[in-house]
């Protein structure tokens, strides 16, 4: 709600809306933020240690 | 940051102000206006007539004062601003609402309860015994029947798919555990926890410039969002995935998946002076006492401690004393004396964490004394977040847990808060667990019940856990020949399940009491339950059957595929009911391209492990696989399993198998105390639906319908990127 806003071109928007509804995601925002996230995934590197991965999980009655 | 924080305290005091002050009758507006008048009257008196005092006042006593000074100031033009702009507010409102309103006058509030884990064939027999009355009104004025649920079968899954009238391709929850495809270790599915990106260096210290990220992985819109853009209030109490909270419009406490204070899924802690005590499966910390005495000193281990480098757990001296009589022990921390009782969980204990620079992290625990003579046992809950001061945000405004625990007392905020694998580590008995699942389910109908109180024609969902909890580790009581019952009672509670269903049709006759005739109640379950006896480690088929490779000279592997061969790996099981297959340029060291060798690599292992048979005990240990392609449609389906795996009743995948273990069996006996589940083929535990309305249905309603049914009782039509279809309510 007050995320930081970023222009994009008004065609650009407009065929991004149409594509998001026809693919599923609940509105153009979801549908950015994840062609956003999933760039980053792949470029980004690094992260939690293995331990505190599986600390995490710590505690979780399924497993 | 200021800013962000004088918006939270005005919501906050608006949704307080407004539920407040419009819930208040008129007779009871006068004596609040009286009491108002009053307390005002009796503070500033003291004021006026306290004596005066002397004594040094320093410059940091200055600071405080000024700071409290401006909190105060703002604090009030926040409370005059809101009750100034509350008339406006609601106009506006109610302009949004008439479109809505005018299309259904005959709806006024509904109603969920979520009842997680409830059988539809436990409760069909326990209503023709009479045993669960009001669920039998449900039946015979409204609407009884099963729900069908999400593949797999598990509740972080089904209930996204209930918040987002959407299959899990479109919300990303597919398990409790996703995998990260370059390590191959598991994740949390629902929650991704970051770290400060900045902070700032001093000498020993590291002090944070920020706060951590928590990204909520679940993803579309919960129909509660919808309703809000229509002028719709909802209170959303506990569903499960809903950590970290997103702004709506209405309060929201969060469910499962809420972390405990040191970041797990909940660790408990037991202080003892036996040797024998483990706990194998790593989920709680064993701390040995010295028998000296009948003093026992020792520490509490808290968070990390962000504000140093080595980020070292922030400790709390601890002291126990062994008593006589009706207090045989009593625990001592942070100045707070607690005298146990043997078997009696204690009230909530506040723990406060000093971090340094007089900042404090608290959480709230319970203790348990197991044994005073001739060995002292104490065991300690996980520590959960403090509902009043909370560590990480638990509700929506976050003003709301504070507000629910000064009002109703301290509560569990921990998704998983009912300690199963204290149960399953034998460290607390059957009695114990049932005590604390009912004081935790007490403390939520609290919270439900004083919701519901201040819900207006507006929405209030709760769900309760005790159903599932109470299930998984109960089951065995009805099943005589399950293995979990080798050295374990099997009479003291036979009649858990059937008492828990009793307690539930309670909980719905006292919603049911609260409501008129324009109200609708739901009652739902997001699955229903079958023995657990036989584990199967699909890992060790795979690694049998040549889809899987150890290291060489491996004939088995540790947790988490500690000893696989990734290179000559083509296929592998994660979680509760996926299995990835080792694609080339997804995983780090995938070994099948995608494309025909995929699809066929697929097709073969659906074709071998459909239908795989338990030699030793005769049955079907697994009735069917699901491409994914085939049950998923929606931009998240990349992040899916390749493979659903279907287990058959009285199986589900093995302890090992879960966390990535590789042995020589492939079947093998369950004995925990763990002992139903429903993580199984998705057709064999459908979950309930119960409506105090009659539906139109032409066909069994599925766990997605829920959210455009709600919407269009509201006369809100379905969004686009909604799968469900709404029930018509008669």
């Amino acid at each position: 709600m007050f995320g930081a806003k970023i222009k994009i071109d008004k065609d650009l928007l407009k065929r991004a809306k149409k594509f998001a509804e026809a693919a599923g995601y609940s509105s153009t925002e979801e549908f950015i933020t994840h062609l956003i996230e999933r760039e980053l995934s792949r470029l980004e590197q690094g992260g939690d240690s293995d331990e505190e991965v599986k600390k995490r999980l710590r505690g979780l009655g399924y497993i | 940051m200021f800013v962000q924080k004088l918006a939270r305290i005005h919501r906050g005091i608006a949704f307080f102000a407004t539920s407040a002050v419009s819930r208040i009758r008129p007779n009871r507006r006068v004596f609040a206006a009286r009491f108002a008048i009053r307390a005002a009257v009796c503070l500033l008196a003291a004021i006026v007539r306290c004596p005066p005092a002397f004594a040094y006042i320093g410059p940091g006593a200055g600071f405080v004062f000024v700071g409290s000074f401006l909190i105060l100031l703002v604090t009030s033009v926040l409370v005059v601003f809101s009750l100034l702009t509350w008339p406006a507010r609601c106009a506006a409102r109610a302009v949004r609402r008439r479109k809505i309103k005018r299309r259904h006058r005959d709806v006024g509030r509904i109603v969920i309860l979520g009842l997680d884990g409830l059988k539809p064939e436990l409760a069909e027999r326990f209503m023709d015994e009479g045993r669960l009355p009001n669920m039998a009104r449900l039946r015979e004025r409204g609407t009884f029947t099963r729900l069908n649920t999400t593949y797999p079968a598990i509740s972080p899954v089904a209930w996204s798919s209930f918040q987002t009238g959407t299959n899990p391709g479109k919300h990303n929850i597919f398990d409790f555990l996703s995998r990260d495809p370059a390590t191959y270790l598991p994740l949390l599915s629902s929650v991704k926890m970051g770290k400060v990106e900045r902070s700032l260096s001093l000498g020993s210290r590291s002090i944070p410039l920020g706060k951590p990220t928590i990204t909520p992985l679940r993803k579309s819109k919960p129909f509660w969002h919808v309703l809000g853009e229509h002028g719709v209030s909802s209170c959303v109490l506990r569903v499960p995935v809903t950590f970290p909270p997103e702004k709506h419009r209405g309060v929201m406490l969060c469910g499962m998946c809420v972390p405990d204070l040191i970041g797990t899924q909940g660790t408990f802690t037991v202080y003892t002076t036996r040797d024998d005590i483990r706990c194998e499966h790593g989920s709680g910390i064993v701390v040995r006492l010295e028998q000296n005495g009948n003093i026992m000193r020792s520490h509490i281990t808290g968070p990390e401690n962000f504000l140093r480098k080595d980020r070292e757990p922030i400790h709390i001296p601890l002291q126990i004393v062994r008593g006589t009589g009706a207090d045989p022990a009593e625990v001592t921390v942070g100045g707070q004396r607690v005298k146990l009782t043997k078997g009696k969980h204690s009230d909530w204990v506040r723990l406060r964490f000093s971090p340094g620079l007089g900042m404090k992290v608290t959480g709230v625990c319970r203790f348990l004394l197991v044994e005073a003579d001739p060995h002292l046992t104490v065991y300690m809950t996980p520590m959960n977040i403090d509902p009043d001061r909370p560590a990480l945000p638990v509700s929506h405004p976050m003003v709301y847990s504070s507000y629910l625990s000064k009002l109703l007392g301290t509560f569990s905020t921990l998704g998983l808060a009912e300690d199963t694998w204290a149960l399953s580590e034998g460290v607390i008995d059957e009695t114990a667990f049932l005590e604390q699942c009912y004081t935790f389910h007490g403390e939520r109908e609290r919270i439900f019940f004083n919701a519901l109180d201040r819900t207006g024609e507006d929405v209030c969902i709760s769900v309760f856990d005790i159903t599932d909890r109470v299930q998984h580790m109960f089951w065995r009581y009805l099943d005589e020949s399950h293995p979990a019952n080798r050295g374990k009672d099997t009479e003291r509670y036979a009649g858990a399940i059937t008492e828990l269903y009793n307690n539930m049709d309670g909980l719905v006759g006292r919603t049911l009491e609260r409501l008129n005739e324009r109200d609708i109640l739901i009652v739902m379950s997001d699955h229903g339950f079958q023995p657990f006896s036989r584990g199967v480690n699909v890992n060790s088929w795979l690694h049998q059957n040549g889809y899987l490779a150890l290291n060489d000279g491996a004939t088995e592997s540790g947790e988490w595929f500690a000893d696989v061969d990734w290179t000559r790996t083509k296929a592998y099981a994660m979680g509760l009911g996926g299995l990835y297959i080792n694609e080339r340029g997804r995983e780090a060291q995938g070994t099948v391209a995608a494309g025909d060798e995929k699809r066929l690599l697929k097709e073969e292992l659906i074709e071998r492990l459909s239908g795989l048979r338990d030699t030793q005990q005769g049955q079907i240990g697994i009735t069917q696989l699901w491409d994914t392609t085939a049950v998923y449609a929606g931009p998240y389906l990349g992040n899916a399993p390749d493979l659903i795996v279907g287990y058959a009743a009285g199986y589900r995948a093995s302890w090992d198998s879960v966390t990535g273990k590789i042995g020589p069996q492939v079947f093998e006996d369950n004995v925990m105390s763990w002992c139903g589940d429903h993580c199984i083929d998705p057709r064999l535990v459908p979950g309930v639906f119960f409506s105090s309305r009659a539906i139109n249905a032409h066909r069994q309603p599925h766990i997605m319908d829920i959210a455009p049914t709600v919407l269009a009782a509201f006369g809100i039509d379905r969004p686009g990127h909604m799968d469900g279809t709404a029930l018509d309510f008669e």
